[in-house]
């Protein structure tokens, strides 16, 4: 792990610039090399800086007493279907208890043709699912094709298993179509890449798992999908303490991704409430022998 | 196998019945307080007095050390006719039940409350083993927001009733009639002090003074008084006069 | 996280002109997910006086029984209703019982006395108190729970005083609301109480449901 530090660490205060990051960095690139490559990032300048991450955030999940607290709280959801892929995710950023914002925009549109989750760090996904962008335009020029959703998610996965241990915190799901049609993975920050139909990740998916595992089928029309994602993600909203606001829909087709909508999502819960008393109802009334017809 | 004295075999035990229906110990512990000094509470519109006869035995006693009305707290105050110990065994309990209250609701005991408390001490000691019942009878005087002014009789049984004036002790009956007389329902505080002064001079052995007669209060706080000041206390309702004051009422 | 926030929930209570309001969110959770959403945290000792119990959920049934029990002696042996400033201390008392080992809530209490001769005036009432029985008496508002922070805001903002019972709902119910749509784990659904001399106002509020 210490050769990692050292190899990711740019050059020490004091020794100036030997390589070209120095460079490029002052030229408004970051810590970009020509390649495009991440070529360095800072490490806390302490005899050892995991020890130190360690004890001042709280990713790792081994100190809770940590002062820097990461968002964890989320709710997101993609699947595949007849229609393509349908993603769906909710709003809510915390901090601690603290409601820091409902308007999280936790869909990464990485390109016309990719979709990226965020689930765990937002900086962490933000950061790292815009530089694979990067990296597919990159792929798209030097190859004269777009890439494939297996290989975008491979360079992510690849990457973030660069600095496995270091605190980086992802969940996400890496949805797009390609020459194979709708493809999903997941990925995460221990390095774990998962193909698969169905994926729900963040502190709300087991009600969203709920929901969807009763209502999931192949063959669902392109409305009955979406509708099963919007209700997925209200479930899990409203279960879940860390999730909710509003809802944001998503659906991949042949041609790209489209944004459907954003919902409110308590407004939301109050249709399904409603629509549930009425069916409550008409169905008490069949049992009571049939519905009663209205008289002028 | 017959006991002495009048009881028979029934005054051995505290908790034995005699065959008519009574405990014979609790009649001799009314018989000792019978014995005791006379003392008297007369309700007034406008408040409450208590008093008492200090007997001095002897020209050598220091009479103002004695002391037969007692505070309990600000707002309730004793006095008894029997048994001096037994009085101040009791006043301690009953200071202790009212601090009791006190700690609990940031308030001291409402006037009935403290009367039902001590009387159920009292009542303990006609039903438990080891003990003799308190040879006293109390007269006690309170004021609460709940009820206002409220004058009560606790007897060596526990028994206790509300009084508009009563006598207890070696004058009881002679005072009870005396007040019967006197007594009306519009009396102020200032009349019931010297009807009390009067009850107590029938019947008073030797020269009734300032240093012979113990008297306490109860007044009606005004509107003003009753709202509560942020880091002060309620002026107390219940006082004792000084012997100061009790000269100035019997010099009138 | 700390056992006071376990359950979740919050609880507040405004003084108005000749009323109090108190008001309490209805989310009954466990840690991050919500169990029920019917959960009322605020309950009557009579028809002037109420107090909420936010916190644990197992210590609120104990607490409310305890209180049942005193409060239910108090009655009988005084012969008259407990006011707001005695049903305080007697709160206070009862916590501080279990200072070694207290019950995980912060009660708040509100209330007006009925009048008596003794006190034919009296004045709107909201005490709170810690966890082990350390009274405070503010002259505007009281809040406890999970969105204590988040409350002490939006009822800055928003109380004034000498309100009258409909718009001191209004604003109790505002503080209530914007408060525990910035708490994770408050909301659920509301309730508020309104007390005046002579009734009560008890509405149900239309809350966010996540």
């Amino acid at each position: 792990m210490d050769t990692l530090v050292a190899q990711l660490a740019p050059s020490r205060r004091g020794d100036e610039g030997s390589s070209s990051t120095a460079e490029w960095a002052n030229n408004g690139y970051g810590n970009l090399d020509a390649s495009g490559a991440v070529a360095g990032m800072d490490v806390p300048g302490v005899p050892d800086p995991l020890a130190f991450l360690s004890m001042h955030t709280d990713s790792m999940s081994t100190n809770p007493q940590a002062k820097i607290k990461l968002a964890h709280g989320t709710t997101t959801l993609a699947f595949r279907f007849k229609g393509g892929i349908i993603v769906a995710v909710d709003s809510r950023a915390t901090a601690g208890s603290y409601i820091a914002s409902g308007t999280v925009k936790k869909v990464i549109e990485i390109n016309p043709y990719l979709l990226g989750t965020m689930a765990g760090g937002a900086a962490d996904c933000q950061y790292w699912e815009t530089y694979l962008g990067m990296q597919c335009r990159l792929h798209e020029l030097r190859n004269k094709e777009r890439i494939s959703v297996a290989a975008a998610s491979k360079i992510l996965s690849n990457l973030v298993y660069q600095y496995k241990g270091m605190g980086l915190s992802m969940g996400t799901m890496i949805c797009g179509w390609d020459k194979t049609g709708p493809a999903l993975f997941y990925v995460d920050s221990d390095g774990q890449r998962l193909k698969g139909d169905l994926f729900s990740v963040g502190s709300g998916s087991t009600f969203a798992y709920g929901v969807l595992d009763q209502g999931y089928k192949w063959d669902l029309s392109d409305e009955e999908a979406q509708e099963l994602g919007r209700r997925s993600i209200v479930a899990a909203g409203h279960r879940d303490a860390y999730s909710g606001n509003t809802v944001n829909l998503f659906h991949v087709r042949e041609n790209g991704w489209e944004f459907i909508k954003n919902y409110d999502l308590s407004e939301l819960w109050y249709e399904y409430e409603e629509k549930k008393k009425a069916d409550l109802a008409a169905a008490s009334a069949a049992a009571a022998g049939g519905v009663p017809i209205d008289v002028e | 196998m017959s006991a002495p004295g009048g009881g028979g075999a029934y005054s051995f035990s505290l908790t034995t019945f005699s065959p008519s229906g009574k405990l014979v110990q609790i009649e001799h512990a009314l018989a000792a307080v019978a014995g005791g000094t006379t003392s008297l509470g007369i309700k007034a519109t406008n408040g409450i007095v208590l008093a008492t006869e200090k007997k001095d035995t002897s020209a050598l006693l220091d009479t103002t050390m004695i002391e037969k009305v007692a505070t309990i707290c600000p707002n309730i105050g004793f006095v008894y006719s029997g048994m001096g110990p037994d009085f101040r065994v009791l006043v301690a309990k009953a200071r202790k039940i009212a601090q009791a209250y006190w700690k609990v609701y940031g308030e001291y005991p409402p006037t009935k409350v403290l009367v039902q408390e001590v009387a159920a001490v009292m009542q303990k000691a006609t039903q438990s083993g080891g003990v003799r019942p308190y040879g006293i009878s109390l007269l006690i005087a309170g004021w609460d927001a709940h009820r206002g002014q409220s004058l009560y009789q606790v007897d060596p049984s526990g028994s206790y009733w509300a009084w508009k004036a009563s006598a207890i002790g070696k004058n009881m009956v002679n005072g009870k009639t005396f007040l019967e007389k006197r007594y009306n329902d519009d009396l102020s505080l200032e009349d019931a002090i010297h009807t009390a002064l009067l009850t107590l001079k029938e019947g008073f052995e030797g020269q009734m003074t300032a240093e012979t007669i113990e008297i306490g209060i109860v007044t009606v706080p005004t509107a003003e008084q009753q709202i509560a000041k942020s880091g002060e206390r309620p002026p107390p309702t219940f006082r004792k006069l000084t012997e100061q004051e009790v000269r100035d009422y019997l010099s009138l | 996280m700390s056992i006071q926030e376990y359950n979740g929930g919050s609880v507040v209570a405004m003084v108005g002109k000749d009323c109090v309001a108190i008001a309490c969110d209805l989310r009954l959770g466990n840690q991050a997910t919500g169990i029920a959403m019917n959960f009322e945290k605020v309950f009557p000792v009579n028809d002037t006086l109420y107090y909420g119990l936010p916190g644990l959920a197992t210590d609120v049934y104990t607490l409310r029984e305890q209180l049942r029990f005193r409060v239910n002696m108090y009655r009988m042996k005084e012969e008259r209703e407990i006011t707001p400033e005695t049903f305080t201390h007697l709160l206070s008392s009862t916590l501080y019982e279990k200072r070694f080992g207290p019950y995980f809530l912060e009660p708040v209490i509100a209330g007006i006395a009925p009048p008596t001769a003794a006190n034919p005036n009296p004045q709107p009432y909201v005490s709170t108190l810690d966890s082990i029985g350390c009274i405070t008496t503010p002259k505007d508002f009281a809040v406890a729970g999970t969105a204590t922070d988040k409350l002490y805001g939006a009822a800055e903002g928003l109380w004034e005083p000498d309100l009258e019972p409909e718009d001191l709902f209004e604003t109790i119910s505002q503080t209530l609301l914007n408060a525990v749509d910035r708490d994770a784990l408050s909301g659920w659904g509301a309730i508020v109480h309104v007390i005046t001399k002579d009734k009560v106002i008890t509405r149900t509020l239309r809350s966010r449901m996540d």
